[in-house]
C-alpha cells in the first residue's frame, strides 16, 4: 500500500500538520502549544523511519523519486527559435528523491528536530510563533536534502534562512538581533553566490535538446546537469555547436566550482568564513543551536558533495589539495581556538569548525574511504553537537551561565547530566565505540593514501581535540563544586529521554558502523563516479 | 588439538562487560549487587581463561581465530572483528583475569567506606572488559579500539575522586599524554593499511606479509616506530612517561591493576603482537632497545629520591617496563620471550607491591614514607608479603623477578653489551630504592599519626596469593628450562647459562639492598648529609629531571600563547576583513536600493532583483548568440 503513496512529499510537508494545528490554538495556551508542537515533530520522525526501513541500501540511484512539472516557462513566445525546434522553455520540476547519502540526513533532520522540540520546552515567551518557525524550518531542511532540482534546492535552502533568522532574533540572548542580522547577511551572501553558480549551471549544463519533442530547454535537474557536464559532446562542453555560445569552458567551470565552494564554505563553515556562526552559537537559544549545528551546517557539506564532487569531478580533483589544506587549517585552527575559550558555547562553536575540517579532509581524499568518513562525520557530528547543546541548554537553564570559570564540580550535583556530558565529550574527541571515531578514522585513512604529509599534520587535531574537550568537560564536571552548581536538580524525565536517545545512536554508530556505511556506499560511489579509482 | 574452551574465548571479555551493564543499570545504591556481580563475573572469566590455558598446554596447539563480525563494510571492503587465541594471548588472559579478580576482592575492603563503591566496581569491570578485548583482538584496528577504551577506563579511575583538583589534573594528563602516543599508533595503522597486500590489518596477514617480504625497508621501519610510539605512551616510556606517576592519584587498587600489571604492559604486548614488523627493521629494534634501556635507568634514578610510596612504585613500574621494552629491542626470540616473561612476573610482584602499599595507606592514611615507619610490628602479613615483593623486584634469586631479569640481562650480554651494563646499573638502583622504601616504612620508629592495624582478610588474602606467585612464577623459564620461551614462540631457545650474568645481577641486587639497609635501616642521618652535599643532583632527581617543567615551557605555554594570538587574529583580522567587505556591499546596496525597512526585506529584494537580472542576462546572451 505504501508503494503508491508519495512518501517523500508526505514527509516533507508533514510538519504542516503541526503548523495547521497550532494556528487554531490561542497563543496564551503554552502547555497545549508545546504538547501539539512536540508531538507533531514525531510525525516526520516516524515517516522517516518508515523510509529507512523501506529503503534498499543496495539499490542504485534515487529511491522514492517523485517528479512533477513545477515551473514551465515557455521562451519561444518571446524569442525566435531555431528552425526545426518546436519548443524552447525553462523546465524546473518539483523533483524529489533520496539516495544513501540524503536519506540518513533526512532521518537526522527529523530526529534532531524532535529532540530539539523536546528541549525547547524551556522557551519562555511566544511559544506559538516559536514552534511555527521551528516547524517551518524543518520543512526547509527536509526539502534541501530531498530536492533533485537546483531551483527547488535553492528555494528550500532559502526557506531555512527566514525562520532561523527569527528564532535567533526573537528568542536569543542579549545580542540576539546582531547575531540574527549577521546570520542573515553571511548566509545571504552565500546564497547569492550559490544562486549565480546555479544560474550558470542551468544556462550551460542545463541546456539540452530533446530529440523526440524537438525542443530545447533549460533544466535544473541534478541528473541532467551532471550528465551534460560529463558528456563531452553536450552543449555544456562544446563551444562550437551553437557558434561560440555561452558554454561551460574550463575557466567557467573553475569559476563556478569556486563559487560553490565559497557558497557552501560559508555554511560549513570553512576558515575564514566562520565568524558568523560563533555569534549564532552563543546568542541563539540552545535548542535552536542543536538544529543549527546539528543539521544546518551539514547542508554546506551536502552541497559540496552534490554540486562539487558530483558535478565537477575534475575541478574537485584539481582543488583536492587545497581542500585538504583548508581542512587541516579548520581542524587545527578551530582546535587551538577552542582551547582558549572561556565560554562553553564558544568552545563548542570552534569545535564544530574543527570537526567540519574532517569533512573537508574526507572529501579531499576523493576515495571511497575518505568520502565515507566525510559523510559519516556529517551524521556523527550532527548527533554529537545536538547532544552537546542539549546539555548546554540544561546547564544554562539551571545555572544561568555557561562561563567555564563559574562552573565546576557538576558531577556531584548533576551526576546524570555530567555522565552524559562526559560521553558526549568522548564522542567528540573521537573515542572508539562512538560514532566520532569511525568518521575520523575513515576520513584520515582516506587522506593517508593521497596526502600522507597533510594527513600527519591533521592528526595534530586528534591530540588538540582531546585537550580542549577534556579541559571544558572536566572543568565543569570535575573539581570542587562552584556556588553556581550547588543544589541543582538532575535531569527531568523529559530531558533525559532525548539524551538517552542521542547517546544510544552515537554508540550504535560507533559499535556497529556497518549500518550506516552500507547505506552510504552506493550513493557515494555514484557521486564519485567521475573521479575514477 | 582440543578447542572446546578456546572457541568460547569471546565470553571472557563479555562477562565483565555484563557486570558493568548490571552495575550501570542497577545504580550506585545497589552496592552488594554491584560488587558481587563484578567479582562473580570476573571470576568466571578467570576460570575460563585457565581452562583455555590448560587446553593450550597440550600437544599440537595452533592459533584459533574467529573473525566473522562485519564491523565496517562498504562495497567490497569489509573490516571484520573477531578474536584470536595464541599462547601469548592465553597467558595474558590468565594474568589479566587473575590480577583483576584479586583486585576486585581486595577493593571490597579498600573501598568499603566509599559511597560510590558500586561505580568503582563498574569502572573496574569496564576496564577488565576492555583489557581482555585488547588481548584477544585479531587485528590491529580492533586492538586500537580497545586500546583507547582501556585508556578511557584508566582516565575514569584515575579521576575517580573527581572533586580533588589533583585527581582531575592527573586524569586529564593521563588521557592526553597517552593520546599523543595513540596518534602515532593511529598513523601507523593507516600506513600499514595502505602498504599491506589486500589492505588487511589482522595479525596473521601481517605475519604472512612480512614473511613473504612484502613489507620491508623504510616503510616497515616507519610503521614499526609509529606502533612503538603508541607503546611508549601506554607503557609510560620516556619521553611520554610523565602521566604514569601522576596517575597515582587514583585509588590504589587501580594502580595495581591498571598502572602496574595490565594496561601499562599493553605497550609491551603490542610490540610483541606486531613483532614481525620490528624484526625486519634494524633501526626500529635499536630504537626500542635504546628507549627501553634509557627509561629503565632514568626512572630508577628518580625513584631513589621520591617520598610518596605510590610514586616510588610508579617510577619503578616505568623502569621495569623499560626493561621489557629493552628486551624486545634486542631482537632475538629468546629476548622476546624474556621480555614477556618479565611482563608475567612483574604483573604479579608489582601488583603485590601496590596492593601492599594500599594496605599500608589504608592503615596509616598517609602516603609519605617518612611519615610511616615501624609498621613491621603491627602489620605482619603486609610486611612479609611486601618483603617478598621487594626481593622479587630487586632480582634476588630464586624469586621470580630474578629469573626474568636474568633472562633479559643474559640476552643483552650476548647482543647489546653496552645496554647490559645499563640494565645492570638499573637493577642496582632498583634494589636500592626498594630497600629504602622497605626499611623506611616497615622498620624503625613509627611516625604515623594513626595507630596502624593489619588490613582485613579480603585485602591480605590477595596479598598472600600474589606473594606466592611472586615466588614461584619464575620457575616456568630459567636456564635449563626453556618451557615458556618455547611455548610462546614455538622455537628452540638457544639459552646459554651465563654464570657471570647470574652472579653479577645477584651482586647488583644484594649490593643495592645492602646499601639501602646501610643508609635507611641504620644510618638515616647520613642520607640528610648526602642530600645537602649533592644539592643540585638531589633537586634534579626530586624534580624528575624537570621534564614536566620543560613540557610546560616548550609545549603548554606556547600553545596557550598561540591560542591567545589566534584569538585576536580571529576577532580582528578575520572578522574585520569580512565586516569590511560586508560593509562595502551594504553600502552599495543602500545607494542602489533605497529601502529602510530592515534586513529581511532588503535581502528579499536583492534576491529577486538578482534573479531577474541574471535570468535576463543569460537568456539574452543565449538568444543573441543563437540569433
Amino acid at each position: 500500500m505504501l508503494d503508491n503513496l508519495p512518501l517523500l512529499s508526505l514527509l516533507l510537508f508533514s510538519p504542516l500538520v503541526g503548523i495547521l494545528a497550532l494556528l487554531f490554538v490561542p497563543k496564551q495556551n503554552g502547555n497545549l502549544i508545546k504538547w501539539i508542537a512536540i508531538s507533531s515533530t514525531f510525525l516526520p520522525l516516524i515517516l522517516s523511519i518508515i523510509l529507512l526501513v523501506q529503503f534498499n541500501a543496495h539499490g542504485e540511484g534515487m529511491q522514492f523519486a517523485e517528479n512533477v512539472r513545477w515551473l514551465h516557462i515557455e521562451l519561444s513566445k518571446y524569442t525566435p527559435v531555431l528552425e526545426g525546434i518546436e519548443h524552447f522553455y525553462y523546465d524546473f520540476s518539483y523533483s524529489l528523491g533520496v539516495d544513501g547519502l540524503s536519506l540518513p540526513l533526512v532521518a537526522l533532520t527529523t530526529f534532531i528536530t524532535a529532540m530539539a522540540a523536546l528541549s525547547s520546552v524551556v522557551i519562555k515567551k511566544r511559544w506559538k510563533t516559536f514552534y511555527l518557525m521551528f516547524l517551518l524550518l524543518e520543512i526547509g531542511m527536509l526539502g534541501v536534502f530531498m530536492a533533485r532540482d537546483l531551483m527547488l534546492f535553492f528555494v528550500f535552502f532559502e526557506i531555512t534562512l527566514i525562520p532561523m533568522f527569527f528564532l535567533i532574533g526573537i528568542w536569543g540572548n542579549k545580542e540576539r538581533e546582531r547575531a540574527a542580522n549577521q546570520f542573515l547577511l553571511y548566509n545571504g551572501i552565500g546564497s547569492a553566490l550559490m544562486f549565480i553558480a546555479f544560474m550558470i549551471l542551468i544556462s550551460t549544463a542545463g541546456f539540452s535538446f530533446n530529440e523526440e519533442k524537438l525542443s530545447l530547454f533549460y533544466s535544473g535537474s541534478y541528473d541532467v546537469i551532471a550528465a551534460n557536464i560529463a558528456n563531452l559532446d553536450s552543449f555544456a562542453n562544446a563551444a562550437d555547436i551553437l557558434g561560440g555560445a555561452f558554454f561551460l569552458s574550463d575557466g567557467l567551470k573553475a569559476f563556478t566550482f569556486v563559487l560553490l565552494l565559497v557558497a557552501f564554505g560559508i555554511k560549513l563553515p570553512i576558515f575564514p568564513f566562520h565568524t558568523w556562526m560563533l555569534k549564532v552559537h552563543t546568542e541563539a537559544p540552545p535548542s535552536v543551536v542543536m538544529i543549527h549545528s546539528g543539521i544546518l551546517l551539514k547542508m554546506g557539506a551536502y552541497g559540496l558533495f552534490r554540486f562539487g564532487v558530483y558535478m565537477f569531478p575534475e575541478q574537485t580533483q584539481h582543488w583536492a589539495m587545497a581542500l585538504a589544506i583548508l581542512g587541516v587549517i579548520n581542524i587545527v585552527y578551530g582546535a587551538i581556538l577552542a582551547l582558549v575559550q572561556k565560554e562553553l558555547k564558544l568552545v563548542l562553536a570552534y569545535s564544530s569548525i574543527s570537526h567540519m575540517g574532517i569533512v573537508l579532509l574526507g572529501i579531499a581524499s576523493l576515495n571511497i574511504y575518505g568520502l565515507q568518513g566525510a559523510a559519516y562525520q556529517l551524521i556523527s557530528h550532527g548527533l554529537i553537537s545536538a547532544l552537546m547543546f542539549l546539555i548546554v541548554g540544561m546547564i544554562q537553564e539551571r545555572t544561568g551561565t555557561t562561563e567555564l570559570d563559574r562552573l565546576g564540580g557538576m558531577a556531584k550535583t548533576l551526576p546524570f547530566i555530567s555522565g552524559v556530558f562526559l560521553i558526549a565529550g568522548m564522542a567528540s574527541l573521537g573515542l572508539p565505540a562512538t560514532s566520532g571515531f569511525v568518521a575520523e578514522f575513515l576520513a584520515f585513512l582516506g587522506l593517508f593514501d593521497k596526502y600522507p604529509v597533510i594527513a600527519i599534520v591533521g592528526t595534530l587535531g586528534i591530540v588538540l581535540t582531546a585537550v580542549y574537550v577534556l579541559r571544558a568537560v572536566l572543568k565543569i564536571t570535575f573539581g570542587p563544586t562552584e556556588p553556581a552548581v550547588e543544589g541543582l536538580r538532575d535531569a527531568r524525565y523529559i530531558e533525559s529521554a532525548p539524551m538517552v536517545a542521542l547517546v544510544a545512536l552515537i554508540l550504535l554508530l560507533g559499535i556497529y558502523p556497518a549500518v550506516l556505511t552500507d547505506m552510504l556506499n552506493n550513493a557515494l560511489h555514484l557521486i564519485m563516479r567521475g573521479i575514477g579509482g | 588439538m582440543n578447542t572446546d574452551f578456546t572457541q568460547l574465548a569471546w565470553l571472557i571479555p563479555l562477562f565483565p562487560l555484563f557486570a558493568f551493564m548490571i552495575i550501570t543499570a542497577s545504580g550506585k545504591s545497589q552496592k552488594a549487587l554491584g560488587t558481587g556481580a563484578s567479582i562473580a563475573l570476573t571470576g568466571a572469566s578467570f576460570v575460563l581463561s585457565v581452562l583455555i590455558l590448560l587446553e593450550r598446554l597440550g600437544e599440537d596447539v595452533t592459533n584459533y581465530t574467529w573473525n566473522q563480525f562485519h564491523w565496517l563494510s562498504f562495497g567490497n571492503f569489509t573490516m571484520n572483528f573477531g578474536f584470536e587465541i595464541t599462547n601469548l594471548n592465553a597467558m595474558m588472559l590468565v594474568v589479566v583475569t587473575l590480577v583483576s579478580l584479586l583486585v576486585n576482592v581486595y577493593s571490597l575492603g579498600y573501598m568499603k567506606d566509599d559511597e560510590r563503591i558500586a561505580t568503582f566496581f563498574g569502572y573496574v569491570s569496564l576496564f577488565t572488559f576492555s583489557m581482555l578485548g585488547l588481548v584477544i583482538s585479531e587485528n590491529l584496528l580492533q586492538l586500537y579500539v580497545f586500546w583507547e577504551l582501556v585508556g578511557v577506563c584508566s582516565f575514569l579511575l584515575v579521576g575517580f575522586w573527581y572533586h580533588k583538583p589533583e585527581a582531575r589534573a592527573a586524569a586529564k594528563k593521563a588521557f592526553i599524554v597517552t593520546r599523543i602516543g595513540d596518534v602515532g599508533l593511529f598513523i601507523g595503522i593507516a600506513l600499514l593499511f595502505w602498504h599491506m597486500p589486500g589492505n588487511k590489518l589482522d595479525f596473521t596477514s601481517i605475519h604472512n606479509a612480512v614473511s613473504a617480504g612484502e613489507l620491508t625497508g623504510g616503510i616497515a621501519t616507519a610503521i614499526a616506530i609509529l606502533i612503538f610510539i603508541g607503546a611508549v605512551g601506554k607503557s609510560g616510556q620516556f619521553p611520554l612517561h610523565t602521566w604514569l606517576p601522576d596517575a597515582m592519584e587514583g585509588p590504589t587498587p587501580i594502580s595495581a591493576l591498571i598502572h602496574a600489571a595490565t594496561m601499562v604492559a599493553a605497550g609491551v604486548y603490542l610490540v610483541a603482537r606486531t613483532y614481525d614488523i620490528f624484526l625486519v627493521s634494524e633501526a626500529a629494534l635499536e630504537t626500542v632497545a635504546l628507549i627501553g634501556g634509557f627509561t629503565a635507568i632514568f626512572a630508577a634514578t628518580i625513584a631513589v629520591v621520591q617520598k610518596d610510596i605510590k610514586r616510588i612504585l610508579a617510577y619503578s613500574t616505568v623502569s621495569q617496563l623499560g626493561y621489557m621494552m629493552f628486551a624486545m629491542g634486542i631482537g632475538t626470540w629468546a629476548a622476546y620471550s624474556a621480555g614477556l616473561f618479565h611482563l608475567l612476573t612483574h604483573a604479579f610482584f608489582k601488583a603485590l607491591l601496590f596492593l601492599g602499599a594500599g594496605s599500608v595507606i589504608h592503615a596509616v592514611h598517609e602516603q609519605n614514607i617518612f611519615k610511616m615507619g615501624g609498621l613491621g610490628k603491627t602489620m605482619k602479613i603486609t610486611t612479609i608479603t611486601f618483603a617478598i615483593g621487594t626481593l622479587a623486584l630487586s632480582g634476588v634469586a630464586p624469586l621470580s623477578g630474578f629469573w626474568s631479569k636474568d633472562a633479559i640481562l643474559a640476552q643483552a650480554y650476548e647482543h647489546q653489551p653496552l645496554l647490559f651494563w645499563v640494565g645492570l646499573t638499573a637493577a642496582f638502583f632498583t634494589a636500592f630504592y626498594m630497600a629504602r622504601l622497605f626499611f623506611v616504612v616497615f622498620t624503625g620508629k613509627s611516625q604515623a599519626k594513626h595507630a596502624p592495624h593489619e588490613s582485613p582478610k579480603v585485602m591480605t588474602v590477595p596479598l598472600l596469593i600474589l606473594a606466592g606467585l611472586a615466588v614461584v612464577a619464575g620457575f616456568v623459564y630459567f636456564p635449563g628450562n626453556e618451557f615458556l620461551g618455547h611455548w610462546l614462540t614455538g622455537m628452540e631457545m638457544e639459552e646459554h647459562v651465563h654464570w657471570n650474568v647470574i652472579i653479577l645481577s645477584n651482586l647488583a641486587a644484594l649490593g643495592g639492598i645492602g646499601l639501602g639497609y646501610f643508609l635507611y635501616g641504620k644510618n638515616r642521618d647520613l642520607t640528610v648529609n648526602l642530600a645537602t652535599r649533592y644539592k643540585g643532583l638531589h633537586a634534579t632527581l626530586t624534580n624528575k629531571y624537570y621534564i614536566d617543567e620543560a613540557y610546560e615551557a616548550a609545549v603548554v605555554k606556547p600553545l596557550g600563547g598561540l591560542g591567545g594570538v589566534l584569538q585576536v587574529f580571529d576577532r580582528v583580522v578575520v572578522e574585520g576583513a569580512v565586516k569590511l567587505s560586508v560593509g562595502v556591499m551594504t553600502g552599495i546596496n543602500r545607494i542602489g536600493v533605497h529601502l529602510q525597512n530592515g534586513q529581511t526585506q532588503t535581502y528579499g529584494v536583492i534576491s529577486i532583483v538578482g534573479i531577474v537580472v541574471i535570468l535576463l542576462w543569460f537568456v539574452g546572451r543565449r538568444f543573441l548568440n543563437v540569433g
